[in-house]
């Protein structure tokens, strides 16, 4: 167990050398050049103009060359600066990760509750038309387009019932809470603003629940498969026995152990919610990482592109390894299978 | 019949609209922010970097020049500098600045600002540096006297002056956050990330916070030397698209739309809203390539005979729902020489009648690429779409590939692309930037792009001796001069505008002194609430 | 007459085994799909990349989902959708297993420096959310539909090679493997004959389930313009065209829709087989 966990530990920083590699030399070999992202077209003639954008921007040198200055600068936490918002890419990114990670963690509370208790239901009514239900709806979840979702719910809730607030983080005309964590949530109650706070939660509610319905499916079929297992156990029906309620054994007895496998399908489910996030926040006008991804890769903003890509491969092999080891702790069986992989 | 359908459109987002002026937020306190809904895409906050038109309302807002375009929209009036002179032959250029100006920490706003200021812009060597170009030498006689030599005659510059891009900046300030203005600042400079934090000049707001793709924040300057703003916070907000825009305008959650489509502006029926419609000095037009891989065939009366089988006014209807104007020459309606220009005709007759004494009447084929963008309510892949249609009335077929707008760029320079469609809105009022940017004269970009970087010839020695008469003369002389320029470019048939359309100014009734500028887009200072 | 025979034979036998509710109404969607797909060019009434009324209908007995802001028919348009995404989505599974599959079978098979060069290049491509990596490849390669595909493939080539080298590892000590290799068979050949044919279902299988992520993550790249461009009828594009005029409902329904019926058939053939591979689920 412990050289499994100490083997992905050593080959963490080398496989982040590689995605930093990859995603550096991915923008090298871009389609066009990045000096139409940098320069209006009116002065892409002007050989003066385009000499101090090429210098300054360092794009005058060569590859090896540049990689070397950019691992060199990574090593100090510098990323460059960013073709489209002329900020630090690593300031950028730091500023827009808590809104990410913000927007993911309430979806991943809704989608997990909501699936929980859909999986509850479903193994307590296994085979009923409950459980059917609640499978349709699980999948429909999990193959519904994120960015057609987020549309129809805008459209409905925000536009027609007019009963959640449109796109965006805050209300347009509140001011946003100074910057503690970046979670407005947190930073609107530790500056004590009580609007604040109830207008970050009603404009949350929307673009957390489409991208928590991501997950639900995954989660119930989860909690569904170990709830079914452990009912079936002695000491369920030993409980049973002693003559405890229904409910009481499924909360009590049962959903307690089948969460331990439940969370570490979380971790699995990371990759969805990335996926997920990136669309989401581009129909919800969400300022986080995701949004930046995509005006990084439709501007040709090649330092955005690289932070980012690292940043996320970074997110989505840490997510990984603690999955991994989660998962290795819980079942010893897949220990084996896994190193044959890695 | 399409006001039948246009009603039942109405009628379906009545209900949306009561629902959404339902909600809370409706009801606005007097010291609230004012919003604007806009998709912000700012390239920089930095004066002498920054190139778009939101920064032209951030820049006019937070710096001023020595003058500033009137609301007229065509004269000039004194801004920091109470008055000014111009030599004979327009090469230098003395102005007395006014004593009471000062910068937003209270510092007064002397010579050395202005010199400093414009010589930075020129050595920056960014995308506004071109309005600096033929600046010879500044002399700073005393601390409220400024005197500006050119190279050669300049008969706008007093009109570039009035540029947001050109407003003056606090020296010592920007200074001391790593600015400089020497020779080597294209380099040198380290100023731009403080420039995104910081505002530095004179104007009726100062910078308070600026989030990319989120907001930008204004608040008044404490220190304004003239009539204090009406009001204090001013928000952009950052809303991508024209339905977004609405909506917020509609659920109270913003006072001013300013980039909603006809289309879009077709569902707002709500009574709290204001709608108008003004002409602007933006354009849409289409250009041949004959020097482009592909375009070998365009010479001049086939340029013709495709102009001609343009259908300008549907190609009106088709883009902007009939919200848009005809433009004669790359120059908009209003600019100096463009009184009078004879505007495009749509004739199939000459058009076959031009391609059969070239023997081309069974047509040919261009393949061409378009920038899938959506400008000023236009969408470039639907315009090339109608146009595609058009011409084929005269056997000539066009295959329409769309690409991203830095592809699209790269392509126009090298192999060309023979036929496409793209578009313009003015730095400054003036016909100079069009004649530079537009003309057959040697380097402009249109004709390195047009003539395949040299391949062909399109060079018009007329043009290039009428500019530079132009900026040697002033006045009516100067008008007369433009419009015979403007003569020429209609008749070189490389640009062809198509529309210039109208721009919806979209707000709240409570708001009032909503206004289009030609050189700023949207004067903050003017705003009031009922 | 063999086949109306067989389908009763199957019925009778296989039917409360695997023709569970999910894998019959996933395989329907599915085949309507594919019909519409191969037979809409014959009797659409309209063509998806022309004017075929007034712009902006709503649903009508003529334009039965709208039309749009081109004045297209949204229905024709959703329906000719299916000519792109399926076919991409294939060709991307196919190109994904042929590559992975060989690159796998070799690193497994092989060993040594070979192994450890693929495997390694595997470990680095799944390192990256799929999303953000197939992001990247676009922006380099400049946006489009074939270089949208070339991205997914670059994406999911590594989970086929790895699945292929622990199933090329676990036959290749099988007696029989052994046993050709002690009769002196070549090595490619041993590959080839004895071990590969018996690592193709649970690639067979993943792959099936793994469509409808394919389709779904064309449709997103272009949703986010780095797909299909327009005028091209792709689902992930039109709704991009939808959002942009979101009060219009109907223009993003039709192309949603698709994809949502598209994807959950995939997911309930996989779902379906899933519980007949792994009765523990059921």
């Amino acid at each position: 167990m412990s050289t499994y966990i100490l083997r992905r530990l050593i080959a963490m920083p080398l496989l982040l050398l590689g995605v930093i590699t990859v995603a550096f030399l991915l923008t090298y070999f871009t389609a066009a050049d990045p000096l139409t992202s940098i320069i209006g077209e009116r002065q892409m003639n002007n050989p003066a103009v385009v000499e101090a954008a090429r210098e300054r921007w360092g794009l005058d040198r060569s590859l090896p060359e540049r990689y070397v200055i950019y691992l060199g600068n990574l090593l100090q936490g510098d990323m460059g600066t960013s073709f489209r918002t002329r900020q630090p890419v690593s300031q950028d990114l730091m500023v827009r990760l808590p809104a990410t990670l913000e927007l993911v963690i309430a979806a991943m509370i809704l989608g997990t509750t909501f699936g929980v208790v859909l999986g509850v239901l479903a193994a307590r009514f296994r085979d009923g038309p409950i459980d059917n239900i609640a499978r349709f709806f699980a999948l429909v979840g999990a193959s519904a387009p994120v960015f057609w979702s987020g549309l129809l719910v805008l459209f409905i809730f925000s536009v027609q019932l007019g009963w959640l607030p449109g796109p965006g983080r805050i209300d347009s005309r509140a001011i946003a809470p100074p910057f503690l964590t970046g979670f407005y949530t947190i930073d609107t109650l530790a500056a004590g603003d009580w609007a604040g706070f109830r207008s970050v939660l009603m404009q949350l509610i929307l673009p957390a629940s489409v991208l928590g319905w991501t997950v639900t499916g995954i989660v119930s079929r989860m909690v569904r498969a170990s709830m079914l297992d452990v009912l079936g156990q002695e000491y369920i029906l030993a409980a049973r026995a002693k003559g405890a309620g229904p409910l009481r054994v499924l909360i009590h007895h049962a959903l307690r152990n089948a969460m331990l496998p439940t969370l570490t399908i979380l971790g699995f489910s990371f990759a969805y919610l990335i996926t997920g996030a990136i669309l989401t926040e581009t129909i919800f006008s969400w300022p986080g990482i995701g949004s930046y991804a995509v005006a990084a890769a439709r501007g040709l903003d090649n330092p955005a592109i690289v932070g980012v890509t690292i940043v996320g491969g970074a997110a989505f092999l840490i997510t990984n390894l603690l999955t991994d080891i989660a998962y290795a702790l819980v079942d010893p069986r897949v220990k084996l299978s896994r190193q044959e992989g890695a | 019949m399409t006001s039948r359908l246009r009603n039942f459109l109405l009628a379906g987002t009545g209900a949306a609209t009561l629902a959404a002026t339902a909600m809370p937020g409706a009801a606005i306190a007097q010291d609230q922010p004012l919003v604007i809904a806009r998709n912000l895409e700012i390239n920089s906050l930095d004066p002498h970097r920054a190139f778009c038109d939101t920064c032209q309302i951030y820049l006019s807002s937070t710096y001023q020049g020595l003058v500033k375009l009137a609301a007229d929209d065509r004269s000039v009036e004194p801004l920091l500098a109470t008055e000014w002179t111009t030599n004979e032959d327009q090469t230098q250029f003395t102005f007395t600045l006014d004593p009471d100006a000062v910068f937003s920490d209270g510092s007064p706003v002397e010579a050395k600002d202005v010199k400093w200021t414009f010589e930075r812009l020129k050595n920056i060597q960014a995308d506004p540096s071109f309005m600096m170009n033929g600046l010879a030498s500044i002399e700073t006689p005393d601390d409220k006297t400024v005197v500006v030599n050119m190279e050669n005659p300049n008969s706008e510059f007093i009109g570039i002056l009035a540029a947001p891009y050109v407003g003056i900046i606090n020296s010592d300030v920007a200074m001391e956050n790593g600015a400089t203005a020497g020779e080597d600042a294209s380099s040198a400079d380290q100023a731009e990330t403080w420039f995104l934090a910081n505002s530095a000049g004179s104007g009726p707001y100062v910078l308070d916070t600026y989030r990319p793709d989120d907001e930008l924040r204004f608040r008044v300057n404490e220190n304004y030397w003239g009539d204090a703003p009406p009001i204090t916070d001013i928000v952009i907000d950052q809303v991508a698209d024209a339905v977004s825009q609405a909506q917020m305008l509609q659920s109270g959650g913003a006072d001013i739309a300013m980039q909603v489509d006809p289309d879009t502006a077709s569902t707002i029926n709500s009574p709290d809203i204001t709608i108008e419609t003004v002409p602007s000095y933006n354009f849409i037009y289409v250009m041949f390539s004959p020097g482009a891989q592909g375009g070998e065939m365009l010479d001049l009366e086939v340029r013709q005979a495709l102009a001609y089988a343009i259908d300008y006014q549907g190609a009106i209807d088709f883009t902007v729902g009939g919200e848009g104007e005809l433009q004669a020459a790359p120059i908009p309606n209003g600019f100096p020489g463009t009184e009078g220009l004879p505007m495009p005709e749509e004739n199939l007759e000459k058009a076959r009648e031009l391609l059969a004494s070239k023997g081309l009447e069974d047509g040919f084929t261009l393949d061409i690429t378009v920038a899938q963008l959506n400008v000023y309510g236009v969408d470039l892949t639907l315009l090339m779409q109608k146009l595609q249609q058009d011409l084929a009335r005269i056997n000539v077929t066009i295959n329409i590939q769309p690409v991203a707008s830095a592809v699209w760029r790269e392509q126009i320079a090298n192999p060309g692309i023979p036929f496409s469609a793209r578009f313009y809105a003015p730095d400054y009022f003036g016909s100079a930037q069009y004649v530079q940017f537009f003309g057959m004269l040697a380097d402009t970009y249109w004709e390195r792009n047009a003539s395949g970087q040299g391949k062909v010839d399109l060079v018009n020695d007329r043009e290039t001796e009428l500019f530079q008469q132009a900026l040697a003369a002033s006045g009516d002389k100067m008008n007369e001069l433009y419009h015979e320029i403007a003569m020429e470019m209609i008749k070189d048939r490389i640009i062809v505008p198509v529309v210039s359309p109208n721009l919806i100014l979209a707000y709240r009734n409570e708001i009032e002194g909503v206004r289009y500028s030609a050189c700023c887009n949207l004067p903050l200072a003017e705003l009031s609430r009922k | 007459m063999s086949v109306i025979a067989a389908p009763k034979a199957r019925r009778r036998v296989f039917l409360p085994q695997w023709a569970t509710l999910p894998v019959i109404l996933g395989g329907a969607i599915l085949l309507f799909w594919i019909v519409v797909g191969i037979t809409i060019p014959l009797w659409s009434p309209y063509e998806p990349t022309m004017l075929a009324g007034m712009r902006f209908q709503p649903p009508n007995a003529e334009h039965w989902l709208g039309t749009d802001a081109l004045g297209r028919d949204v229905l024709t348009r959703t329906l000719y959708g299916v000519r792109h995404s399926l076919p991409i989505a294939a060709m991307v599974i196919v190109c994904a297993v042929l590559i992975g599959c060989t690159l796998g079978a070799i690193a497994g098979f092989v060993g040594g420096i070979v192994d450890s060069v693929i495997m390694r290049l595997v470990d680095v491509t799944l390192s990256f959310p799929p999303i953000l990596l197939a992001m990247a490849v676009t922006a380099a390669l400049g946006p489009g539909l074939g270089n949208a595909a070339i991205a997914m493939v670059i994406v999911w080539w590594p989970i086929y090679a790895r699945l292929m080298r622990a199933q090329v590892l676990s036959v290749r000590e099988r007696e029989h493997v052994e046993a050709a290799v002690a009769a002196g068979a070549t090595r490619p050949r041993v590959l080839v004959k004895h071990i590969l044919p018996l690592c193709w279902s649970p690639i067979i299988v993943n792959a099936t389930m793994d469509f409808g992520q394919v389709v779904l993550l064309v449709a997103s790249l272009s949703f986010i313009g780095l797909g299909a461009a327009p005028p091209t009828p792709e689902w992930g594009q039109m709704i991009s065209d939808g959002a942009l005029h979101f009060y219009r409902w109907w223009i993003a329904a039709g192309p949603g829709i698709a994809i949502l019926s598209i994807v959950l058939g995939f997911n309930f053939l996989g779902d379906g087989l899933r519980d007949f591979l792994d009765p523990r689920s059921k």
